[in-house]
């Protein structure tokens, strides 16, 4: 009888156990993540494969594009923001495929897809000791642009490897509802 | 035999397979993390590029079923429109086919050029030269239909930072010699 | 001998209950009972929420122009265009916009699968970001030779968010279900009028 009841209370601790671990420990998908590479705007952000370094930000309205030739406007339903950045391969020459924009309420905007044919844009191949300057282009919400992360990573599922997370700091929005400094019309066409 | 004595000779029996089974845990426990790892191991090794061979200069190898030669290693100078202090580099090859199955040989061939701190460049799209027709690279020659006996030239193109050329050196790879690698050196090692 | 033949059949009447329970016992929760609730009837004029998505119908038209938003229709047959604004309700960039919306098949071929364009700028099947809404235009081949309806069924399929799904353990949208029918009445031509809520 006292063994039994013993056992019960062990059986018990054990389960007892087990959901403290299952609530207490990172789950799966936490643990095989990515491993994120902090900077701020103008930091050099040193990753396993690549290092990047934002220049700067910019806001548009609208962008200009030359599309095959031709000239074409593009707008959009919040705001245009286009980050100049610079990469570089580090041991190995490596593309750059995947940009995000975080907001400062974990919204998260991928690159835009709607200008897949320009140069210049992700994915970018990087080769060792030959930094290469890029332009990653998202449409935020203007509300997401203050004090908003970059992250960038090589893969689109960056499991276990680095992803270079750059905060960008604190951007005024302004009485017209879009941030500080942000333009009418941003030419693509002018060189990196 | 009465019911103690069976009682008795049991329990002497489970405490001699526990001991067995306990024994025999030393062997298991290594044995599954072998057979777990196996797999990941192997993709480790055929994935990495680890243990070079090393190549005179002029002479050839066998390498994938054929015999790698490297001709040529020079700079092409004097180009615009490249990011500074860049050179392109081209590496030619002769290829004497041995085993005409090179889409099984070749898989996931890859030209790199590695200088003396192991820094790796593959081959560019930035600079595109002219080469000769008969001029293929690593991925063509695969599709080629090339057979035993035939000699291929293949030429890959690089974009080095002007300071590594000096360094830099051709490296061959393919899946089925992988994690083993050719490193050719030049007439001046 | 006897003994252990009796404590098998002890094993197994007590398993064979259990079974009988487990069984009883889904029943009674409804298990087994088909779904046979018919779906509810959303109003065209109106905001639909599915979860993932916040749909708007702007208006449908049929054409037979050669292209509609930039993509290339079949010669010579005619596709009904359903114009719809979306917003991305997820905290994520997404285009899982392609089970959302399914038109009847009394005009379209359930098998044919619609194009969604954006139409600012005629892109096709952009992601949408969170938060900004977006007027798409879902493209459906008509059957050939079929007359333009005055108005067609479309049903609407949401999905279930999982926190973590069982294979990676990360967040998703699972298990399409219809949640809701709507009629709408198929207008003259692009120019038409967006439906008014």
């Amino acid at each position: 009888m006292m063994r039994k009841s013993a056992n019960i209370v062990l059986l018990l601790l054990a389960v007892v156990f087990c959901y403290g671990l299952q609530i207490s420990k990172p789950h799966y998908g936490d643990l095989i993540g990515p491993i994120p590479a902090r900077g701020k705007l103008a930091d050099t952000v040193v990753g396993r494969a690549f290092e990047v370094h934002a220049e700067k930000i910019e806001f548009a309205r609208k962008l200009k594009v030359d599309q095959f030739g031709r000239q074409k406007v593009l707008t959009t339903g919040g705001v245009w923001a286009v980050v100049t950045v610079a990469f570089a391969a580090r041991a190995e020459s490596t593309v750059v495929s995947v940009a995000s924009w975080r907001g400062p309420t974990g919204l998260t905007y991928d690159q835009t897809e709607r200008l897949s044919f320009m140069n210049g844009l992700l994915p970018v191949a990087v080769d060792p000791g030959l930094p290469r300057k890029a332009r990653l282009i998202f449409e935020v919400r203007p509300d997401q642009a203050n004090n908003a992360t970059l992250l960038i990573s090589e893969k689109l599922v960056a499991a276990l490897d680095s992803q270079a997370e750059i905060s960008l700091g604190p951007v005024t929005i302004t009485a017209d509802g879009l941030p500080g400094g942000a333009v009418d019309t941003l030419d693509m066409a002018e060189p990196l | 035999m009465t019911a103690e004595a069976l009682d008795r000779n049991n329990r002497a029996s489970e405490r001699k397979w526990r001991r067995r089974s306990l024994w025999s845990l030393l062997v298991l426990i290594p044995l599954a993390l072998a057979v777990e790892s196996y797999d990941s191991v192997k993709a480790l090794l055929g994935n990495n590029d680890l243990f070079p061979r090393r190549v005179a200069w002029g002479e050839s190898a066998r390498f994938g079923g054929s015999d790698w030669k490297l001709t040529d290693l020079r700079g092409a100078f004097g180009m615009s429109n490249l990011p500074p202090d860049s050179v392109p580099v081209l590496a030619d090859f002769q290829v004497k086919i041995g085993d005409p199955d090179l889409q099984k040989l070749w898989l996931g061939c890859k030209i790199v050029l590695v200088d003396k701190d192991g820094r790796r460049w593959s081959p560019t799209s930035i600079v595109s030269l002219k080469t000769p027709d008969n001029v293929g690279n690593c991925i063509s020659a695969i599709f080629s239909g090339a057979k035993s006996g035939d000699t291929l030239d293949l030429r890959e193109t690089f974009l080095v930072p002007k300071e590594a050329t000096k360094s830099v050196r051709p490296s061959v790879s393919v899946a089925s010699e992988r994690p083993r690698f050719l490193l050719f050196q030049l007439e001046k090692d | 001998m006897l003994e252990s033949a009796r404590s098998r059949l002890k094993a197994w009447t007590v398993a064979g209950i259990g079974t009988a329970a487990a069984i009883a016992a889904a029943g009674v929760l409804g298990a087994f009972g088909a779904r046979h609730e018919p779906l509810p009837v959303l109003a065209p004029a109106s905001q639909i929420d599915i979860g993932e998505w916040l749909l708007r119908p702007l208006k449908a038209y049929v054409t037979a122009e050669k292209y509609a938003y930039g993509t290339l229709l079949k010669p010579g047959g005619k596709a009904l265009v359903l114009e719809v604004e979306m917003t991305n309700r997820t905290a994520k960039s997404t285009k899982d916009y392609f089970d959302v919306l399914q038109a009847g098949s009394t005009v379209v071929d359930p098998a044919t699968k619609p194009f969604i364009v954006l139409t600012r700028d005629s892109t096709m099947s952009p992601e949408l970001h969170p938060g900004m809404p977006e007027r798409m235009a879902y493209i459906w081949q008509l059957r050939d030779g079929a007359a333009v309806p005055a108005s067609f069924d479309l049903t609407v399929i949401r999905k279930t968010y999982k926190p973590r799904d069982n294979l990676y353990g990360l967040p998703g949208w699972f298990n399409p279900t219809p949640a809701g029918t709507l009629t709408i009445p198929v207008g003259a031509g692009p120019a038409g009028a967006d439906i008014q809520p």
